[in-house]
């Protein structure tokens, strides 16, 4: 992408005023994003995303610079732009570019830009058919296909020279159920950091009748009667829960400036200790996977929690610096405009000991939360809230009648310590983070669990 | 990679290509985009960033097809490889919508020169150190954590298309934001106020009591019984609200089926106190449009007039299958992305403030005036998640919220840990008193303070 003798001399500009490590961040990158409304493909994104990224520290101060081009002069002049907002004498003197490679744990086997939009409709239309034909209630159907081939060069003052590239598909499909002036939406996707391979892992019938069936139960769902209860939440997507309500917090970027509810509690009891959980970046061609994140440190198995004993935050080079602690290999931005920090990448709850079916018996009035939506959380506060897509209420032990309107909220160091029984079947989901340094593809997880008592939203 | 084009080069470039493949009707839309901003952590710079940044969108209609290629990568190839990716992308649609390029005729606003200085980095480091200062010196509970951020950007937005429209906005404003941490009795709180505007008419020390008054107002917060209240949603609280249910307001969404304002034009959709305005050139605006995605004139209109749905937002390909004409509201995300709809500044017309004050002797001051109106409640001054908690295809939200009690007519306690659920449409409809204190987040949604009767709110056991 960038010569090495071109971006050593954009190091040593950058380093020119005082700054003790530099690093360019270089990419190019396509997106396509195919829409297909009812049967029809309605609209069709198609970019080039190419352009550099220099950031320098000195100590804990850090200045950055972005700029939209490949060429030489523009990442000369970014280079030069950054170091003119330090005032010193050069600190670094010589840089020794070394290429590393990094074995590709996540290969890839059909290139999506190699393929032509035919094919990608086509298999999105049979999704889309499948759900408008799952019932006479569904009135709308919206499908896509989002491809990213993203291809990036990280250099650094300390020596490092790598490239990788990083492809990525998703499917999704959006149904939506009518009935006397009443929408219902339901939905599904998959997606993981693989090519068109990932058509033949999926029957697309399937994808398209599960979003409607979503769709459908809603529809003809009451709302809940809010209150507090114990909830029973699914495997896979279900995971967002610890994504908010914890998994942000215990990122570097709010942990060093003491914006964390979990800053200065390593090694102290966080959540049950029925609780293990871990961000893995090298999970084979997962959606959230990545070989090197974007500050070239490789991708690691980082163990969280471990028996409700909090082990490890997420961390980057620059928040590593205020803590004290090396790079665990988190550091992500969603391109080289955005500044990168610490993110999560694969993040789940490990496996437990409980059997699903006692779970559900264990629950004398409850909620039983099959599908969720999103959610979100201040990191400061720790309040959370999500959104429960496809809820049914638990009585004596069963599950019963389905409910709409649900939402779960509360305080993360609370719930962590709630989560009661946790189940043995881990699933993952695919979902997309957005936070400071932009919207990444990151996966939730965890098997089936209990949470004692949480405040549900309804009506 | 090759070598770097001006824009000029390059859209000659692409208009070569275009007429090579004998391309009719095409569009070039490019965004050019130059920021800085300014963290403060401490009493320290802890962040300093440039943004150089520059795109370009390829629109071809083919057969009433719309085409579209972006890159940010100005060389010969890569203009030819925009015109070729558009092309085949537009042989790829099957929507039976016929998309259009602009003509020319429209009368285009012209915007007031902006002579406002641009801000050196200096000038906006020497500001966000004030401003930390100002934090800090706010109330003795500010904490390490607390941060100061001043930014400044400058954009142009310029379309031009092969039915000779040429067409460029300017837009650019400083923006500042406060972002405290207090910390008390071992729980942390954090308060927020951000603006948008020219760098020297923020009043730091007034931006920074009120972002420290919204995280200490917020100390000894406890949950609420559930049950159903009246709910007075603060004047911010339901601009993010209205901006969350933007899109009904979209033909598009309309059209497709994901709104269910389809085919309500003409009919009630909301209390007679209710009028919703979109305007590109609102006053107060830092963010002024003369023309959309599209290319079209941008213009004022009130979408909900007095309770009735008076029009929905359009754009030409939407206004074409409605057989009515554009609004102006062809939206572009970015650059990159395919054309939609969107508004410009969008908000609750708020009640005037000479009428309030005469006429109802309850309503002295919003929200003041609300609180004595509603007696009991809650008054709700922040919602939380709602990407997730709000969904616009069916109206239905159950939102995580912060606010206070509203006792004996009077703003009472703080509250926190608690959900306000409803429905959008049905809310619209029920809101009993509007507020006369207009404000915005993110310098595009707008409301005044509102009042609702009976909604539902879950909290701790009743």
């Amino acid at each position: 992408m960038l010569s090495k003798e071109l971006v050593k001399e954009a190091l040593m500009r950058a380093l020119a005023t005082g700054a003790d490590y530099a690093e360019v961040f270089a990419e190019h990158s396509l997106n396509k994003n195919i829409t297909i409304i009812s049967d029809k493909t309605d609209k069709i994104a198609d970019a080039v995303i190419s352009g550099v990224g220099v950031r320098i520290f000195k100590g804990t101060r850090c200045v950055s610079g972005s700029a939209s081009s490949l060429a030489p002069e523009a990442l000369l002049n970014c280079a030069s732009r950054v170091a003119d907002a330090l005032t010193g004498a050069a600190m670094v003197q010589d840089i020794c570019l070394k290429e590393r490679l990094f074995g590709d744990i996540h290969p890839v086997k059909i290139v999506p830009a190699g393929v032509s939009n035919r094919e990608k409709i086509e298999y999105v239309r049979e999704a889309c058919l499948a759900a408008k034909d799952y019932s006479e209630e569904i009135s709308q159907v919206r499908g896509s296909f989002v491809e990213v081939d993203h291809n990036i060069l990280i250099a650094t003052s300390e020596g490092l020279f790598a490239q990788d590239r990083q492809i990525r598909s998703r499917v999704a499909v959006s149904a939506i159920a009518s009935r006397d002036g009443e929408n219902q939406e339901g939905g599904e996707n998959h997606g993981a950091r693989k090519g068109l391979e990932l058509f033949s892992e999926f029957d697309p019938k399937e994808i398209g009748s599960r979003a409607s069936k979503q769709a459908v139960t809603m529809l003809h769902a009451g709302y809940i009667k809010a209150g507090t209860m114990p909830v029973a939440i699914e495997s896979g997507f279900g995971g967002v829960i610890f994504h908010e309500a914890c998994g942000h917090s215990l990122e570097a970027s709010s942990v060093a400036l003491g914006q964390s509810q979990f800053a200065g509690k390593l090694g102290t009891r966080i959540a049950n200790e029925k609780v293990t959980a871990v961000d893995d970046g090298t999970i084979p061609n997962s959606w959230g996977s990545i070989n090197i994140d974007d500050e070239g440190t490789p991708a690691q198995k980082n163990v969280l929690i471990e028996n409700g004993i909090l082990k490890s935050y997420m961390v980057d080079k620059l928040n590593g610096r205020r803590m004290g602690m090396e790079s665990t290999g988190s550091s992500r931005r969603q391109s080289y405009s955005f500044e990168p920090t610490s993110r999560m990448t694969n993040t789940y709850i490990a496996a437990g000991q409980d059997e699903d079916k006692d779970i559900i018996t264990s629950i004398e009035y409850g909620l039983y939360a099959k599908s969720m939506g999103g959610g979100s959380v201040n990191p400061v506060t720790g309040q959370f809230n999500f959104a429960v897509r496809e809820g049914y209420i638990i009585r004596d032990g069963r599950i019963c009648e389905p409910v709409r309107g649900a939402s779960l909220i509360g305080k993360g160091s609370e719930i962590l310590m709630n989560i009661d029984m946790v189940g043995k079947n881990v699933a993952r989901a695919q979902g997309m983070c957005g936070s400071s340094s932009g919207s990444i593809p990151t996966d939730v997880g965890q098997p089936l669990i209990r949470v004692s008592s949480i405040v549900v939203g309804g009506r | 990679m090759g070598i770097r084009m001006t824009y000029q080069e390059f859209k000659e470039a692409v208009i070569r290509y275009a007429v090579e493949n004998q391309i009719a009707d095409y569009e070039l839309y490019y965004t050019e985009s130059e920021s800085v901003s300014v963290e403060i952590f401490k009493e320290e710079v802890k962040g300093y960033s440039t943004e150089d940044s520059m795109g370009i969108c390829f629109r071809c209609v083919v057969n009433g097809k719309a085409g579209y290629a972006s890159t940010e990568n100005r060389t010969e190839e890569e203009a030819k490889s925009l015109v070729l990716r558009a092309l085949d992308n537009a042989d790829s649609i099957e929507s039976e919508e016929k998309a259009f390029i602009h003509e020319q005729g429209d009368t285009y606003a012209v915007l007031e020169e902006n002579n406002a200085a641009v801000p050196s980095g200096a000038d906006l480091t020497d500001a966000a150190l004030a401003l930390q200062k100002e934090l800090y010196q706010a109330d003795s509970r500010v904490a390490d954590g607390t941060q100061a951020y001043m930014a400044y950007s400058g954009e142009k937005y310029a379309l031009c298309n092969s039915n000779g429209l040429d067409l460029e906005d300017r837009v650019a404003c400083s923006m500042c934001y406060a972002m405290p941490l207090v910390s008390d009795g071992g729980e942390m709180y954090d308060g927020f106020t951000n603006k948008r505007g020219e760098l020297k008419d923020f009043d730091l020390k007034a931006i920074a009591e009120e972002a420290v008054e919204d995280a200490v107002s917020t100390i000894g917060a406890e949950s609420v019984p559930s049950g159903r209240y009246t709910v007075i949603f603060s004047n911010k609280a339901m601009a993010t609200l209205l901006g969350t249910y933007a899109s009904v307001f979209s033909a598009e969404e309309a059209q497709k089926g994901m709104s269910l304002l389809n085919g309500k034009e003409g009919e009630k959709i909301a209390a007679d106190i209710i009028t919703i305005v979109d305007d590109p050139l609102y006053p107060d605006s830092v963010i002024k449009r003369t023309f959309d995605g599209e290319g079209v004139a941008a213009y004022a209109k009130n979408v909900v007039e007095n309770g009735t749905l008076a029009t929905l937002l359009h754009n030409l390909k939407t206004a074409a299958k409605a057989g009515v004409k554009s609004t102006g509201n062809a939206g572009r995300l970015s650059y990159a992305s395919v054309i939609g709809v969107s508004p410009y500044t969008f908000y609750i017309q708020p009640a005037e403030k000479e009428q309030s004050e005469a006429s109802d002797n309850a309503v002295k001051k919003t929200p003041d005036g609300l609180f004595a109106l509603a007696g009991e409640g809650i008054y709700v001054t922040e919602l939380m998640g709602l990407h997730a908690g709000a969904n616009p295809v069916t109206g239905d939200f159950s939102l995580a919220s912060k606010g206070f009690l509203i006792t004996d007519g009077k703003k009472g306690a703080p509250v926190k840990n608690f959900t306000v659920s409803g429905n959008f449409f049905d809310l619209l409809k029920e809101v009993e008193k509007v507020g006369d204190d207009l404000d915005f987040i993110r310098g595009k949604y707008g409301s005044p303070s509102i009042m609702v009767r009976n909604l539902a709110v879950a909290g701790k056991e009743a």
